[in-house]
């Protein structure tokens, strides 16, 4: 009985890895999920001494079985005995745990080692600073459904899986970027402020804007929300308020904080930054420079701080005093803005000694129209027009006739300008027809309500006047032609349709170009006056030199200066400290979410009531310059927010990241790819159950109290979401309870003829459960067979029948809803008489079957890893193999290869840790 | 050791705020003040979250810094973090077995919300015991028992052949002790078996040629175990073999496979001893012989008759009821009358079942007995079938649930008794081995989903349809799982058992023997010292259940880990806030 096999000898340390011809493997055996089957073969072979990689798509290992409420036919609690298992899994030396990971392939290579390809997704967080103290989901503002409860309930994006989780470590559900934060150009989080001021969290609102941009009463009245035009609900009664509900925000903070409620940083940094422009793009720099802790200092040649905000903008869109406030959360970080004051030279503002300079002046020169008499007293360029107006520079226009030539955004403000100054008649003159207006539906609209009125198809030819005055403009009508580059139909000259208006005032609306050329000696411009820049860095072609806003873009909105303003000081901050601009990206959003998957996901969504919005009477409005849009109440505020589909899960309010008191929120996490070399492999991915919408008549899906086992078992569960066993429609506790068996299980028509198994188990031990929970209620158990076949489980059948369950012989063939959210069961009666027979009952339990889980087949290229008749892994000698499938070197464990109950399961997983410990004895002795 | 904390311990204490899970309700700065002066305390302080790789690494360097010999961890239940903080004692260089963990979480700081004085107090109670603990903590030691790379598995059936194999394949030296002449148990002995229609006969053949091509396994039959000693990794074995000889063995682990027994039908149990009333085994053996239609003493069988379920699910009304279900034999029966149909497609066979449970792709062998013509009656075991014989014929009367109660009266040629499988007689093998056998008369687990091969005697597995009733493929799984055991028990050379075991003064010992009653587990023996008899604890035997402590007259027995002086301090410590408030 010589031994001459040799021991395969294992000691505290592991074995070193096999080593053929130079291979080595990062782990002796690959273990594909973590639930009970994966678990016991890791423990067994860990045990054994073998390394062993446990990859588990799920965040936490434990499976299905860790959910469930109690055992058969122990009645153990499920949870109390699966954590033991997987707290040893998760501390065992020789067990590697890679979680919320999945396998994408695994190739045998030629020496038979297994070439593993894994994805790490991201939980944005790091679990090795995560305590599991669940402080993240108390503050959370987004609930998404509970999959571990089976969707019964609620929990948050930021969440830790379940209770008895292990690890026990949050993560964060983001399906990608929301469609309407992704829209914002200013880098805003429209969805982080919409779900927080959903949750009446409204100064965090307020601080979640000021992380990205300092002007939220600006923007909540002038920006044109790019955020509402890419909003997912448009799919329904139309967008969420974002808008408004940003106003109300706005409002609401600075009404209890006239002043903001920060000073200067403790400690400043000795490098100095100058700002030319106090526009937005000028503002924001100043902002996020400051807060950095740079001494910041801003020219202003203008008056006033602002920009177009204070003089582009008119006042009953954006009133000056909401202006104000927004740049004191500028001010009150101790940016110096020197007004009346030019900046002079860029050279002048290094002798100053300014380190850096941000180039930030807007776009104040019009372009000439190039007709004769532009140069009338009476023809305006509208910039002129509106900072006048807006400066009250302007004379009284009453009884005059105005003409805004030009049918873009920038016609409306100054026609409706004019009307509040007293024209008797203001005309918008525009070239094409209303349907290619640039301007916006809503703001054309508007101006025609306040008797601005369209001269369509026309152009001005000459403009006529005495004195030097204005007196009369000489139009020539245009018919539309062919479409141009741009796609929108060309206006063609009508020859011969000349005519003569009297018009005292002429406001042109051409276009504007950047006031960059004072620097235009000292940095590089293009032809159309803007700064030429990097398009990452906006660094000018001088290093110490950014630019940003109208003056990179030319005219645009203001939500695109302020974001570039905030990528502006994220580069100038990297020069200040002498960092490399290169290898880097500014800002790298997760890609957008769909909008159909996002409505997808939330397949109760229905169209609510349309949401108004509410303006000043227009006899109020043309009084004076007072602000047209009303704002919302509160209750609209958070009930336009309640709307909110939430697209991409988490809303990137970063409430867990400051509630964290380890700091692991890690919104940059990405996810991850793995290469890993095993020697063998176990599959043990576990089943799926059969989804009852299969089986129509039965009502799952259409009937709330009709549901799965699955969902009892949560129900029943210690950690059950209601502390109740109610049923779903109306919260009652139900009397009458009755158990459909074989539901998608012995069914030729849903293509699984096979048995499940645990059907007739898990019935009887819910059935037992609720009998513990409401003594009074009647429970029917309505079944082809009971199979209760196990090692104890025959008794188990004689408990439950002792326990007064009524069983009955027949298969349910319909399930209909009454008024009362009843249940009217039809079934053949088989051994009461026969025929059919109705019954009434509360509540309906589907007991679902076992389905395999296909993705165990899709984990080896070319079908290398046989199925059975059934989708099944194949294992090849079921009798005297267990767990051997195909691939020499891959087995199987647990339900991968066929529908088992816990205790087969247990044992078919020993038996495949066996079988790989035998495999990789051998392979090692051939070596 | 003195009794009562030493002044010269150097104990450290830390109190965990639990991320405010215990500091919202636990004024964890009061709690600190009450404990820190208690006598050893030299280290009191608190932290954010004591489990977190940066507090343990702090706790390290407080214990390595400040020479501990002891600390007590206030934070949650041991269930959570015991081995945790174990693990860092013992990477500060502690005795991990000196510290002690309380339970401020659990115990007082969830269980109190809103109460935060009195929740205070009761913490600083729970720490006070504790620290009292900790104080008067022994440094143990895991016992380490070095084990043996040799397994004995008893019975030579698939189970236990396969699992033979399966030990050598790892490297360790198998023994196979078979009670019969042959080996295969009752596979060997089957044709075609379902679902793979292999032939039980030639897999035994194959098992033996492998088993046989093994150095490291031999195999002995006619071999009985007759006793066993030692302990867990280290056992020493005699086996009888061939009635005379005696063989010795050190093993490692046992796996037990030592099979079933068939069901055997009373005389007149549905009919049986009557001509033409056979049992399954019997049945299974017909098909296995000869060709063509099937014929009963030389009589064409033309119609049979299978009544399930005698022997299984026996009603209370039994003398010693069978109440389990066998398992297996809805599905051979059903394989059975496929086998049969092949051989005679014209032959006619009734199924009276109760429930049939060909569970799993088993259920593809009913249906495919149904499309063969087999028909099925279901009968109620109120009433069940009767077995009479009418003109020299066998007929069967029964009542169709099926079909509303209708009596049926079927003339049958054979009448098949399926029959189930019995936990088979094996007295000396249960005393030998201390086997612990359950309710059904199997051998029983620890817990059927934790530990489905292990029993309460460690390193001895069981397998197979011992353990209850199991079809070939489940008994082989089980028998691979019992190898996963073993191995993983002897692969590492060693095993290490807590230290809590209880310890016997010898000086105080009169052998009374109240000891040895109370230990559930046979870990008391009888040794001399000094001259005189005394129990002692056999360390690698006792489980530090504690049964013995408190039945000895001579308070001669201490549980390391939990001794008398441990726990009374406790007390006192708890005590201590009592008498002064």
């Amino acid at each position: 009985m010589a031994d001459d096999h040799g021991l395969v000898a294992v000691t505290d340390t592991p074995p070193s890895p096999p080593s053929r011809s130079g291979e080595t493997v990062t782990h002796d055996v690959l273990i594909v999920g973590g639930g009970i089957a994966g678990m016991e073969s890791a423990l067994s072979l860990g045990d054994m001494g073998y390394r062993v990689l446990l990859v588990e798509k799920a965040p936490s290992i434990g499976g299905k079985m860790v959910l469930l409420s109690k055992v058969f036919p122990t009645l153990d609690c499920a949870s109390c005995i699966s954590t033991p298992k997987m707290a040893s899994t998760a501390h065992h030396p020789n067990i590697t745990t890679l979680l919320y990971s999945e396998i994408e392939t695994i190739r045998k290579d030629e020496h038979g080692l297994f070439r593993v390809r894994l994805r790490k997704k991201p939980t944005f967080v790091d679990w090795s600073a995560c305590t599991g103290c669940a402080e993240c989901e108390a503050v959370c503002t987004v609930a998404i459904p509970d999959e571990f409860n089976e969707n019964l309930v609620a929990r948050r994006a930021a969440h830790i899986a379940f209770p008895q989780a292990v690890p026990k470590k949050a993560l964060v559900d983001r399906y990608g970027t929301s469609p309407c934060t992704f829209a914002c150009p200013a880098g805003v989080k429209a969805h982080g402020y919409v779900s927080l001021v959903r949750a009446g969290r409204y100064e965090e609102a307020f601080r979640l804007h000021m992380e990205d941009a300092p002007l939220p009463g600006s923007l909540s009245r002038a920006c044109y929300a790019p955020c509402e035009g890419s909003c997912t609900r448009e799919g329904l009664e139309g967008t969420v308020p974002i808008r408004a509900i940003k106003r109300f925000m706005a409002d609401r903070y600075y009404a209890s904080h006239p002043v903001p409620e920060y000073g200067p940083p403790d400690t400043l940094r000795r490098e100095r930054v100058a700002v030319v422009g106090s526009g937005p793009a000028g503002l924001s720099v100043a902002y996020h420079l400051a807060r950095r802790g740079y001494p910041v200092t801003v020219f202003e040649a203008a008056p006033q701080a602002g920009g177009m905000l204070r003089y582009g903008i008119p006042a009953y869109r954006l009133p000056k005093d909401v202006v104000d406030r927004d740049i004191l959360n500028i001010e009150a970080l101790g940016v110096e803005i020197k007004t009346n004051t030019r900046a002079g030279s860029l050279s002048e503002l290094t002798t100053n000694g300014f380190d850096a300079v941000f180039l930030g002046v807007g776009t104040y020169d019009g372009f000439a129209l190039g007709v004769d008499g532009e140069e009338l007293d009476g023809v305006m360029d509208a910039m002129d027009f509106l900072v006048q107006a807006n400066t009250g520079r302007l004379a009284d226009l009453s009884g005059k006739t105005v003409m805004v030539v030009g049918g873009g955004n920038s016609a409306i403000d100054p026609a409706r300008v004019a009307l509040r100054l007293g024209a008797r008649k203001v005309v918008i003159q525009y070239r094409r027809s209303r349907k290619e207006m640039p301007a916006h539906d809503w703001e054309v609209d508007a101006a025609l309500a306040e008797g601005v009125e369209l001269r369509l198809l026309e152009t001005p030819t000459r403009f006529l006047g005495t004195g030097g005055r204005l007196t009369t403009v000489e139009s020539l009508g245009m018919r539309l032609g062919d479409p141009d580059a741009s796609g929108r139909r060309r206006p063609v000259p009508v020859p011969g349709s000349e005519r003569e208006t009297p018009v005292d005032l002429v406001i042109l609306t051409i276009g504007l170009k950047p006031s960059t050329s004072p620097f235009g000696d000292e940095v590089a411009l293009n032809k159309n006056g803007t700064v030429k820049v990097d398009a990452e860095t906006l660094q000018t072609s001088l290093p110490h030199v950014f630019a940003g806003g109208d003056a990179v873009t030319g005219p645009s909105m203001i939500a695109q200066a302020i974001g570039q303003a905030r990528r502006a000081a994220f580069y100038m901050d990297r020069f200040l400290r002498g960092e490399r601009l290169d290898g880097l990206r500014f800002d790298e959003p997760l890609p957008v979410v769909d909008k159909a998957d996002a409505l997808a996901r939330t397949p109760g969504a229905a169209p609510r009531p349309a949401m108004t919005r509410r303006e000043r009477s227009i006899e109020e409005r043309l009084r004076s310059m007072v602000e047209v849009e009303l704002p919302v109440t509160e209750e609209e505020a958070r009930g336009g927010a309640t709307r909110c589909l939430d697209c991409g899960g988490c809303s990137e309010c970063h409430e867990c990241v400051h509630a964290c008191p380890a700091h692991a929120f890690r919104f940059d996490m990405r996810e991850e790819r793995i290469d890993e070399t095993v020697a063998s492999v176990i599959v043990a991915t576990g089943f799926e159950l059969f989804d009852a919408r299969r089986k129509p008549t039965l009502g799952y899906g259409r009937f709330p109290n009709v549901i799965s086992a699955m969902k009892m078992d949560r129900l029943l569960a210690p950690t059950r979401p209601y502390n109740a066993v109610l049923r779903p429609s109306d919260g009652k506790t139900p009397d009458n309870i009755a158990y459909v068996l074989c539901t998608g299980s012995r069914d030729c028509t849903v293509d699984h003829r096979l048995c499940s198994r645990v059907c007739c188990m898990y019935s009887l031990k819910q059935a037992q459960l609720i009998l513990g929970a409401l003594p009074l209620a009647d429970v029917t158990i309505y079944h082809i067979d009971i199979r209760a076949f196990g090692k104890g489980y025959e008794e188990f059948f004689e408990q439950a029948k002792g326990m007064g369950i009524s069983f009955v012989k027949g298969k349910v063939a319909t399930v209909e809803e009454k008024a009362d959210g009843g249940l009217i069961v039809t079934y053949e009666d088989i051994e009461g008489g026969g025929g059919r027979k109705r019954m009434e009952h509360d509540l309906v339990v589907l007991s679902v079957g076992l389905l395999p889980n296909r993705e165990a087949l899709s984990l080896f290229p070319g079908g290398q890893l046989q199925a059975d008749d059934h989708a099944y892994v194949r294992e090849m000698d079921e009798d005297t193999e267990p767990g051997r499938t195909s691939i020499d070197g891959v087995f199987v464990a647990g339900c991968a290869s066929a529908a088992r109950d816990i205790p087969d399961t247990v044992l078919h997983a020993g038996a495949a840790a066996a079988q790989t410990a035998g495999y990789l004895a051998r392979s090692r002795r051939v070596r | 050791m003195t009794g009562g904390p030493a002044k010269d311990r150097r104990i450290g204490v830390f109190l965990c705020h639990c991320g405010g899970n215990i500091s919202d309700y636990v004024d964890m700065e009061k709690l600190r003040e009450a404990v820190k002066e208690e006598l050893g305390v030299v280290e009191a302080r608190t932290t954010m979250f004591a489990c977190s790789d940066a507090a343990q690494q702090e706790m390290i360097d407080a214990i390595q810094k400040e020479r501990l010999d002891g600390i007590a961890v206030a934070s949650c239940s041991p269930k959570l973090h015991l081995f945790t903080f174990r693990a860092m004692a013992e990477r500060a260089g502690m005795n991990p077995y000196q510290y002690v963990q309380a339970n401020i979480r659990e115990q007082c700081s969830w269980a109190h919300r809103g109460e935060v004085d009195k929740a205070t107090e009761k913490a600083a109670d729970i720490v006070r015991a504790a620290i009292a603990k900790a104080g008067l903590s022994e440094p143990l030691r895991p016992m380490r028992v070095e084990t043996k790379p040799q397994v004995l598995v008893v019975g030579a059936g698939v189970a236990g052949l396969r699992a033979a194999l399966a030990l050598s394949d790892l490297g360790l030296t198998v023994y196979v002790a078979e009670r019969e002449e042959r080996i295969g148990g009752w596979t060997a002995r089957l044709g075609a078996m379902f679902p793979a229609e292999r032939r039980g006969t030639e897999m035994v053949q194959e098992l033996e040629r492998r088993i046989l091509e093994r150095e490291n396994v031999t195999l002995f039959t006619r071999a009985e175990v007759v006793e066993k000693s030692g302990s867990v990794g280290d056992f020493s074995v005699r086996l009888r073999v061939r009635e005379t000889e005696s063989i010795a063995l050190n093993v490692g682990a046992i796996v037990v496979t030592t099979g079933f027994d068939a069901y055997a039908p009373s005389d007149g149990e549905f009919g049986f001893g009557q001509d033409g009333v056979v049992t399954l085994p019997e049945f299974k053996r017909m098909l296995d012989e000869g060709e063509g239609p099937l014929a009963r003493n030389g009589k064409p069988v033309r119609t049979a008759t299978y009544i399930y379920c005698v022997g299984s699910r026996q009603n209370e009304e039994a003398e010693s009821p069978n109440r389990f279900c066998s398992r297996y034999c809805c599905t051979a029966t059903c394989h059975a009358a496929l086998v049969a149909s092949r051989r005679d497609k014209n032959v006619r066979q009734y199924h009276l079942f109760r429930d049939m449970r060909t569970y799993g792709k088993y259920e593809l062998v009913y249906e495919a007995a149904a499309r063969k013509g087999s028909v099925f009656v279901r009968w109620d075991p109120a009433d069940p079938p009767a077995v009479s014989r009418v003109d020299g014929h066998l007929v069967v009367r029964v009542k169709d649930r099926l079909l509303g109660g209708e009596a049926l009266e079927i003339p049958s040629d054979l009448v098949v008794l399926v029959t189930g499988m019995v936990p088979r007689e094996n007295a000396s093998l249960v005393n030998a081995l201390k086997l612990p056998v359950g309710g059904d008369g199997f051998f029983n687990e620890i817990h059927p989903k934790l530990r489905p091969v292990e029993t309460v005697v460690d390193g001895v597995f069981i397998a197979g349809a011992a353990q209850g009733p199991k079809t070939l493929a489940e008994s082989v799984a089980s028998s691979l799982a019992a190898v996963s055991k073993s191995a993983a028990l002897l692969l590492k050379g060693y095993v290490d058992l807590e230290p809590f075991v209880a310890e016997v003064d010898p000086l105080r010992c009169t052998w009374c023997e109240k000891c040895t009653e109370a230990c559930p587990y046979g870990a008391i023996e009888k040794v001399a010292a000094d001259g005189r008899e005394v129990a002692r604890v056999i360390p690698s035997l006792c489980k530090g259940g504690g049964a013995c402590v408190p039945v000895c007259p001579e308070e001669a027995i201490d549980l390391l880990g939990y001794s008398d002086r441990e726990i009374k301090g406790m007390i006192d410590a708890l005590a201590k806030e009592a008498v002064h408030a």
